[in-house]
């Protein structure tokens, strides 16, 4: 295989990489809506 | 009352001291469903590489909350996470999506957004819904996106959320008619139900 198909190889494969990070980084950054119940004089009340 | 806003919309907002430092931006937004308020937010870094934080911020720690920034007074309001939600809380408790059923035993539709107000309240008022046609007469749409009142009685959970009969008679297409919407409900219901 010639050196620039090796070189071709690498850089896709380095975007590959930096694409599943930032999804999974995306991912662990998304946020949701959560409902909790709490005793009235517990944690999290004003 | 202040503005209403989707909590949705409150994930990535920056969390920005007195002092004018950004320290972090929310993640969840965390509410106590008996009591109808927010108890806190779960946090993640601001870089575009940072993920979740240990830390979290309670509400009482909140200065206020508003369209474009969470304001506290400085870095030291934040709290373990644990203060605000458990990990197992936040597995059982995620409402997005879940079925909306009246106290009538009715499904009316799903969960799609929780609307709080902002401010220094925090408060809880309503629920963004995908309405089932017979809750939204006269709409062609499979799944009308309409607002609903609270209600006093609720029950929320991962699965369901539980809301009065009565509070579907109060639903609304948008936000400025939800807030004359969610008055009417409070004072006794008389405003114009559809």
């Amino acid at each position: 295989m010639a050196w620039w198909m090796w070189l071709v190889v690498v850089v896709v494969a380095l975007v590959g990489v930096a694409v599943v990070t930032l999804a999974v980084q995306a991912g662990r950054r998304s946020g949701t809506v959560i409902a909790v119940r709490r005793r009235p004089g517990g944690k999290g009340g004003r | 009352m202040n503005q209403l806003m989707a909590a949705r919309s409150l994930t990535t907002l920056p969390v920005v001291t007195l002092g004018g430092d950004a320290v972090a931006q929310i993640k969840d937004t965390v509410f106590d469903a008996a009591a109808g308020r927010i108890t806190g937010f779960t946090l993640s870094g601001r870089g575009l590489l940072s993920g979740p934080l240990k830390q979290s911020l309670p509400w009482p720690a909140v200065h206020a909350l508003g369209p474009h920034a969470v304001m506290i007074v400085d870095a030291g309001a934040l709290a373990d996470t644990p203060v605000v939600v458990a990990r197992r809380e936040a597995q059982q408790g995620r409402v997005l999506h879940a079925k909306v059923l009246t106290d009538e035993g009715a499904e009316v539709g799903t969960v799609l957004d929780v609307v709080v107000e902002g401010g220094t309240s925090g408060r809880v008022v309503g629920f963004r819904i995908a309405a089932v046609k017979s809750l939204v007469r006269g709409s062609r749409r499979h799944r009308h996106r309409v607002y609903v009142p609270r209600g006093d009685t609720l029950a929320v959970s991962g699965r369901a959320l539980v809301i009065p009969a009565d509070a579907t008679r109060y639903v609304a297409d948008d936000l400025p008619a939800f807030v004359a919407r969610v008055s009417a409900f409070h004072e006794g219901h008389e405003g114009t139900p559809s």
